[in-house]
Order: C-alpha cells, then structure tokens, then sequence
C-alpha cells in the first residue's frame, strides 16, 4: 500500500460509516418529525455510502475479501434503519407509546 | 432516599473529583509532547500517563459502582444488604487509590524486584498500581459483587436488567484477576494482557453501561421495562457475537498466528452496525418524548451518548480497524484519538447521565435545567470533538510519514514528530484540552449549584 492510497483508503472507510450514520441519523429525525424530505435527504446518504463502497472496492488496495465485507456492509447498512425504526414501532405501540 | 443511595453519592463525588485528576494529567501528558524536557528526570512523561489512564480507568468504575448502588434498591425495592461492607469498601477503595496517587506521584518507579512490584508499580500497563493496591481491588470488587447478589437473594426479585448486572459481575471480577499473571513470552503475555484490556474494559464494562443506562432510560425518558430488556439483551447478544472476537484486531502485530487478521478484522468491521441502531433508538426516543422531560442534562447526555458512541467507536474505529491499514496506523495518535473518541462516547457520556439523574433525585428538584450545564455540555463535548480530530491529524502525519514513508524506523519515527502537522496537531490537541478541562469546572459548578440555583428561582415571586 502505497502512502497515498494508506491515508486514502483510510479516509474513505471512515466516510462510509459517516455516510451510513448520516443515512440511519436523517431517516430517523425525518420519520420522527414526519418529514418526508429528511428522510428522501437520508435515502441519497444511503446512496453516497454504497458510492463509496464502490469506489472502495475499485479504487484501494484493500484485499478482495475487505471489500466484499464493505459492500455487504453497505447492504446491510440499508435495512438497519427501517427495520429498527418498525420494531421500535412495534414496542413502543404494544406499551402506548408512540412517536 | 436509601442509604445505598446515599454511599452512591459519596462514589460520585469521588468519580467527579478523580475525574479532574484525569484531565489535569492528561493536560500535563499533552504539554511532554510541546515541551519534550519538561520536568526531565523530575516527573516523566511515563508517570503522567500512568496518571492519566488509570484515574480514567478508576473513576469510571466509581462512577458504574454509584450507579449500581443508586438503582439497586429503587430495582428491587430493598436497601441493598450488606451496607456497612459497601460502607467500608468504599473508604478502602478510596484510600488505596489515594496512597498509589500520592507513590506514583512522588516514588514513581524502583528497582525491577518483588519489593517494586508490590509497593511502587507491578508493571502492567494501564494496572500498574503495585500488587497489594490491585489485590484490594479486587476485594472491593468482590464486595460490590456481594453486596448485588446477596441484595437480590434478600429481594425475591430478579428483573432481565438483574439478571445481567448478575451475570456480568463474572467477568468483572474474574477478568481482572489476569491483572496479577505475567509471562515471560512477550507475545504470550501479550495475548492474556489483552484479555484484560479489551474484555474487561471494553467488553464486561459494556454491559455493565448497558444495564445502568437500561436503568436510566426508564428513570428519565420513562421508557418501558419490555423495551430497555429487549435492547438489553441485543446488546448483550452483540458483545458476545461480535465484541468478544473483536478482540483480534488487538492481536494484528503481538506474534499472534495469522487467522487472527481476518477474525480481528472481521468481527471489528462489524462493530458499527449495533451502533448505528442505537442512533436510531435515541432519535426515536427523543421524538417520542418532543424533547420534553423534566431532566434536560440526564436527556441530552443520554442522547448524546447514543451519537458520540457511533462516531468514536464506530467511524474512528472502521478507519483503522482492517489489517491493511492498522498495519501503519496502530501505536499512533491515531489510536489516541479513537481511544479517547470511544470511551468519551461510550462511558463517559453515559456517566454524565447518571450524575445529573442522582443530583436531581438528591435534591429534590422537580425540574433541573439552567445554563451552567449547557456550558458544561458545550466546552466537553467541543473540547473532546476537538482534541480527537487533532490527535487524528496527528496520528495521520505519524502513519503517513513515519509509517508508511519512514518505513516504522527510528529516523521514520522522528521525522514524522517533527512534522509540522503532527506539530500542529499536538497544539491544537492541548488547546481543545484546556477548553475541555474549562468544561469540566463548568460541570463541577453545576453539580454543586445546579439544585440551589433551580430552587432560589423557584421562590422568586411572579411579577405582578
């Protein structure tokens, strides 16, 4: 690995969490204050994410297996906010509460 | 309010004020890295850090102690039994960390002998109190241990958030026996060294955090019991599953065979998921709750937790968790500045909580708010969020010049120390400590005011 590519590879993997974070964070404000926008806002944070997976995979030295874990991430990381947001959903109604 | 709770203020105190010991080491560890020669040869570096990382260790485990004993009898409805051990143990514990302060400040270091090891620093790092100081640890540990099990027997009562506080207390006294064992074979010693650091800190603290914040979430945000167990128990599934095997990413470069590469990196890659769950958990709550609530710092501590927990752990973490790149990355400001991201995210922000839900309780206090904690907010939360992108652009310039360029030599070494932006770095790093510690005055004066303050306004008389 290069210099270059250590300090490169190194950022776009911390971005990617970001991006997936933004993703998670925004689609929850926008479904708690019933916003459509923030969570179409968080939908292109999901987009960016898996963008970055991408460039990850075609772009940096990392070895095949790295990147098939990223990618997979990058799947997974689209389910996680929709389904804790339903099961959330679920239990705080079961209990009356609701957001 | 019980006595437990009682002895759970007095830990408090104590947590608060080993706190300000921490960040008054720590910016003293800060100002070696402008100043190399500092107090050379009168108070080194080494000892500052020592310091600094085992206050952090130590008030923090005062702070889950008070926790436990505030909610233990609010839980189960039963003054916790045994008191007058929890009593004493805490004045034991007190005093040990005191005269090993007052030896490690003062003796520091002796000659590489049994005497040493026992009276002046056993060796370990980041449990380098001498071995009679670890051995009454563990007693009080044990009688913390006592003083849950022996409570919940007397209760009849077992709740899910017992139940794991129970099970968790296991590995909390048995984890840290392997403070005391050393092996000759440093890639051997390392190996079990690590046992202690990431599952007992990391691992066995994590549930124990889980279980206090388990309790608080009820307690300030009135969150179903149903629902704090069932994250309970995801989160206890999570250590086991991923938190446990993550410990590879400890065993990348000590010697360890090769397989532990992919398992290390494997299981840490996976470590961001649970977390961004908990992101979506207090964006939820918050909402449920319109940010309404009768304990705003206990609100936004909790929640801020929640986000502080995914950036730390979870970005800082994935940037410098696969081998590829941890190869150049570990041993630098790097891992210094996800280190500090993750345990102010995971531990510290959490223990704020509980500070501000037991002074409100204490006091009596209907509804805390002001404007002294949100100083107090603002200066830690800048002041940490600060020093970590410093000690990042720091730890960048090390692996990038010294690492990856320098080839990890001596020469490689220095020339990325004097890097001006590894330079920069360490100022900016010292600056955002000072507005952190700055924050850390604020939070004292609103712990100790906070309450009168809210209660002088209370008696004002409306304007006519």
């Amino acid at each position: 690995m290069t210099p270059r590519a250590l300090l490169e590879t190194a950022v776009l993997l911390g971005l990617f969490v970001l991006a997936g974070g933004g993703y998670g964070g925004l689609y929850s404000i926008g479904r708690s204050a019933a916003r459509p926008s923030l969570v179409r806002a968080a939908r292109v944070c999901w987009v960016v994410a898996f963008a970055i997976a991408l460039v990850i995979t075609y772009a940096t030295p990392l070895d095949a297996g790295w990147k098939l874990l990223i990618l997979a991430s990058a799947l997974v990381y689209a389910v996680i906010p929709p389904v804790t947001w339903r099961y959330l959903e679920r239990t705080h109604s079961d209990q009356g509460l609701g957001s | 309010m019980y006595r437990s709770q009682k002895l759970s203020l007095r830990y408090y105190a104590a947590a608060v004020t080993l706190f300000g010991v921490m960040i008054v080491f720590g910016l003293l560890s800060a100002l070696y890295y402008l100043y190399p020669s500092m107090l050379f040869n009168v108070f080194d570096f080494s000892t500052s850090k020592i310091m600094h990382i085992d206050t952090l260790v130590i008030w923090l485990l005062m702070a889950f102690f008070g926790a436990v004993y505030w909610y233990l009898p609010q839980e189960l409805g039963h003054e916790v039994v045994g008191m007058w051990l929890a009593e004493l143990t805490f004045w034991v514990f007190c005093a040990v960390v005191a005269v090993v302060a007052v030896v490690f400040i003062f003796v520091q270091y002796g000659p590489a002998g049994n005497f040493t090891l026992w009276f002046i620093n056993q060796g370990r790092k980041y449990v380098e109190a001498p071995r009679w100081a670890t051995i009454g640890v563990v007693l009080v540990m044990l009688a913390f241990a006592y003083n849950v099990v022996a409570t919940c027997r007397k209760a009849h009562k077992m709740t899910g958030i017992m139940w794991v506080l129970v099970l968790d207390l296991i590995p909390l006294v048995g984890v840290y026996l392997d403070a005391f064992s050393y092996d000759r074979n440093m890639s051997t010693d390392l190996y079990w060294w690590w046992w202690l650091v990431h599952m007992w800190v990391e691992s066995t603290w994590e549930v124990l955090i889980g279980c206090v914040m388990a309790l608080v979430l009820m307690d300030v945000m009135g969150t179903s019991r149903r629902i704090v167990e069932a994250w309970l128990y995801i989160e206890v599934m999570l250590v086991l599953g991923a938190g446990i095997l993550g410990l590879g990413h400890h065993y990348f470069w000590i010697g360890t065979p090769q397989y532990w590469l992919s398992i290390g990196g494997f299981f840490s890659a996976l470590e961001p998921l649970p977390l961004l769950g908990m992101v979506i958990h207090a964006v939820y709550d918050a909402g449920a709750h319109r940010l309404r609530t009768t304990n705003r710092p206990a609100f936004f501590w909790i929640t801020t937790e929640a986000f502080l927990n995914f950036i730390g752990a979870g970005i800082w973490g994935f940037m410098m968790t696969l081998p590829q790149i941890n190869l150049f990355t570990h041993g630098t400001q790097w891992t210094v500045s996800h280190g500090h991201f993750a345990f102010y995210g995971a531990y510290v922000c959490g223990v704020m909580a509980v500070f501000y839900v037991a002074k409100q309780k204490a006091s009596g206090v209907a509804y805390l708010d002001g404007s002294a904690w949100k100083w107090a907010y603002g200066l830690l939360n800048i002041g940490m969020v600060g020093m970590v992108m410093a000690l990042l652009v720091a730890g960048m310039a090390q692996a990038f010049f010294g690492r990856a360029i320098g080839g990890s030599t001596l020469e490689g070494f220095t020339t990325a120390s004097q890097n001006p932006w590894f330079v920069s770095g360490m100022y900016a790093r010292m600056l955002f400590g000072v507005m952190f510690a700055a924050g850390y005055v604020a939070l004292v004066y609103d712990l100790l005011t906070s309450a009168r303050r809210v209660a002088a306004h209370a008696m004002q008389p409306e304007p006519a």
